[in-house]
């Protein structure tokens, strides 16, 4: 039994409980619930079919490969956010003055709706016309078609994920490097520590757990990067930037193949959360519940 | 009498419930909501469903074909009356009607026939919108995918249109450059890759599927077809495998872009000054070999509507009425029988000659409810072979594989 101020304090739960259960907890069941049907959208058929639609998928060569090309988009699209995140905020701390302008400058991309910034992003990157191709072959140099060459398009959705999302690495981290403990940071310089021994021997390890915090979030959202990539190549040239949510999208609202579709968003969730469970054991390996 | 008590917690519960009380009375006689592809046609016809019944609210919502389509498949597979009119093609009023997100016509084509004239539109045009004897769509426009080429450039190098596929690729290889591609192709699935793919698998292999609906693209024809495709996309603009009808019109009136396969509907606006580089510059001809792919649109009324429609139909009548037609005539092959034995329309309209030697050489996209759907897998496995990362047999035969899969689950081969 809860003490009566421990009981009050449940109740001041109860709204966040109803709503997260709302709009979160309850499509959630509700899309484990189809996953288990072959429900075609368009005929209104619904047959309970198990776990067929999960099987179907796991042998399914499209599923296998947007799951390996989501992973690798994800990774380098994280990866270079953290890189440069890393980087500028270090460079931020190490600023004496302009910090605040700068920060609010370099925040504008996030702060911009990711389907307005994909339609910007578009504008720039498309072929001839497209600000960058225009100014390359003003400049005397034939540019590579960005979003109509395979290759090209995978770097061109992961540009376009970093530039949107590094302002948030950047805010995060510089807001954590300025945690560290000023006595170990003159400690360290008194030993004679440089700029990046300081960065990396005292300063990132101070700050781990919102590293792990900053690329947990991140790799969560970016696994559901769907917006960007549908406005900038509709997961093309043929499937080059298809990922799994655009998979997702195809198989709803294109195939109308709900049940599918579902099953699919349920094995996401799933791989997502052993992704994120599998950095925190990693990283936290000598340190059990420390995050 | 009863004295009205108004309290805190009774006022805060009418509020909350007043929209939800008086949305659906508000609804059913309030703004007509209509979901549309976007072309010029279509823009002048919108603009005349806004006007077309005095007193009612017309919100006309026009897109790129791919999101109307996938916004109307949205809101009517949950039986939303949000949509009430819809736009329809000669393929998508296929898959809507099936699913029975389309309300019949018949009392309503009965009643206003005379009224609208709706007779005028050829019995061909008003077959292509029935399904099990039923009329489904107003018909509003005739389109047909031309050959749009540069007659100044083909003029002053002394070359004349191609016969071929195989004059096409050496034509088209002739005339790339940096700053202009020889070919102009538009190959974002779903829809505008299909009406290419249509084109090269009619008119060099055996189309799409046998009688039986099973897939004959892959074969060695087919294959064939879509190795062509690849040779001539060589010398296509940049961004053509993400590009749409919008994108490809866009290549030619910047002069980005000196030939190929482009829809009737867009012929008008190379001629516009405000918008074009190469006014008077572009002539058409019929498709080498034919066998381009031939469509229609029109409006349709949403089953799950809760407008009257009566006026529903009204609106959409209006706007394919012979004087709204004729006015449309410089954007479209208009499909009233009055209109296209017009000679001062023929020859105020420069494509016409083409646009009807197109439509008569043309061929109509199957008529399979799912085309669109498997048209999602076939269009990106096409991809994948025109840019290389596939052979094309292979992409050819696991498309083939995907589409029996997907028509197999639909209940097709039993």
């Amino acid at each position: 039994m809860f003490s009566a101020p421990e009981g009050s304090f449940w109740l001041f739960l109860a709204p966040s409980a109803v709503v997260l259960g709302a709009v979160m907890l309850y499509p959630l069941g509700y899309a484990i619930y189809l996953s288990l049907f072959n429900y075609d959208l368009g005929s209104g058929s619904r047959d309970f079919i198990g776990l067929g639609n999960y099987a179907a998928l796991l042998i399914d060569a499209r599923f296998w490969d947007t799951l390996n090309r989501t992973v690798a988009i994800v990774l380098a699209a994280v990866g270079l956010e953290f890189c440069l995140g890393l980087l500028v905020a270090y460079g931020l701390y190490r600023l004496t003055f302009g910090v605040r302008t700068l920060n609010l400058l370099l925040f504008l991309p996030s702060i911009v709706t990711p389907v307005v910034a994909a339609l910007f992003l578009r504008w720039i990157f498309v072929g001839r016309w497209g600000l960058l191709s225009a100014s390359l072959i003003g400049l005397g140099v034939f540019p590579p078609d960005f979003l109509g060459n395979p290759g090209w398009a995978r770097v061109t959705v992961v540009l376009a994920d970093s530039w949107q999302f590094t302002p948030f690495m950047i805010l995060v981290l510089y807001a954590g490097l300025n945690t560290v403990d000023q006595s170990q940071i003159e400690a360290a310089q008194i030993d004679g520590a440089g700029v990046w021994m300081l960065l990396f021997r005292i300063m990132l390890p101070a700050i781990r757990p919102l590293i792990v915090f900053v690329l947990a979030i991140r790799l969560m959202d970016a696994f559901r990067f769907f917006d960007t990539i549908y406005v900038l190549t509709s997961g093309g040239p043929g499937t080059a930037t298809e990922t799994i949510t655009l998979y997702t999208y195809a198989l709803a609202f294109r195939l109308l193949q709900i049940g599918k579709a579902s099953a699919l968003g349920v094995l996401t969730l799933l791989f997502v959360a052993m992704l994120v469970a599998l950095m925190i054991r990693v990283v936290y390996r000598r340190e059990r519940g420390a995050f | 009498m009863a004295k009205l008590q108004l309290s805190r917690r009774s006022i805060v519960a009418a509020t909350l419930a007043a929209p939800a009380i008086l949305g659906g009375r508000a609804r059913a006689a309030g703004t007509i909501q209509m979901i549309s592809h976007r072309y010029p046609a279509l823009e002048y016809y919108a603009e005349k469903m806004r006007n077309a019944v005095p007193g009612t609210t017309v919100n006309t919502q026009l897109m790129p074909i791919d999101k109307a389509l996938e916004l109307a498949t949205i809101a009517m597979s949950s039986k939303s009356d949000t949509p009430d009119i819809v736009y329809a093609s000669d393929t998508s009023f296929q898959t809507f009607v099936k699913n029975g997100w389309f309300r019949p016509l018949d009392d309503l084509w009965a009643k206003y026939r005379d009224e609208f004239k709706l007779d005028d539109f050829p019995e061909a045009v008003r077959k292509t919108y029935m399904r099990d004897g039923h009329i489904y769509v107003v018909p509003h426009t005739l389109n047909a995918m031309m050959f749009f080429y540069r007659k100044d450039l083909f003029d002053a190098a002394g070359k004349a249109p191609p016969k071929s596929f195989t004059q096409y690729a050496a034509l088209a290889k002739s005339f790339n450059s940096p700053q202009r591609s020889g070919n102009v192709s538009c190959l974002k699935p779903v829809d505008a890759a299909i009406n290419e793919a249509h084109w090269y698998f009619n008119a060099l292999g055996d189309g799409w599927f046998d009688k039986d609906w099973k897939p004959i693209f892959n074969h060695a024809k087919g294959v064939q077809a879509i190795e062509m495709m690849k040779e001539i996309a060589r010398s296509a603009q940049q961004g053509f495998s993400a590009a749409a009808n919008d994108e490809c019109m866009i290549a030619y009136q910047q002069d980005t872009g000196v030939m190929g396969l482009q829809w009737a509907s867009r012929a008008k606006a190379m001629d516009d000054p405000n918008k074009s580089r190469i006014v008077g510059k572009i002539d058409w001809v019929a498709p080498p070999q034919g066998h381009a792919r031939i469509s229609g649109d029109g409006y349709a009324i949403s089953a799950f509507s809760k407008q009257d429609p009566d006026t529903l139909f009204r609106i959409i009548a209006t706007s394919a009425s012979q004087a709204n037609m004729r006015g449309a005539a410089s954007l479209l092959i208009p499909p009233r029988k009055s209109l296209l034995e017009d000679a001062e329309l023929k020859q105020a309209n420069r494509f016409y000659p083409a646009a009807l030697a197109s439509y008569e050489s043309g061929v109509a996209a199957p008529s399979l409810p799912e085309f669109y759907a498997v048209g999602e897998f076939i269009t990106r496995r096409i991809l994948q072979a025109v840019t290389g990362e596939m052979p094309v047999k292979q992409a050819l035969d696991t498309a083939a594989n995907e589409t029996t899969e997907f028509l197999k689950g639909h209940g097709y081969y039993k």
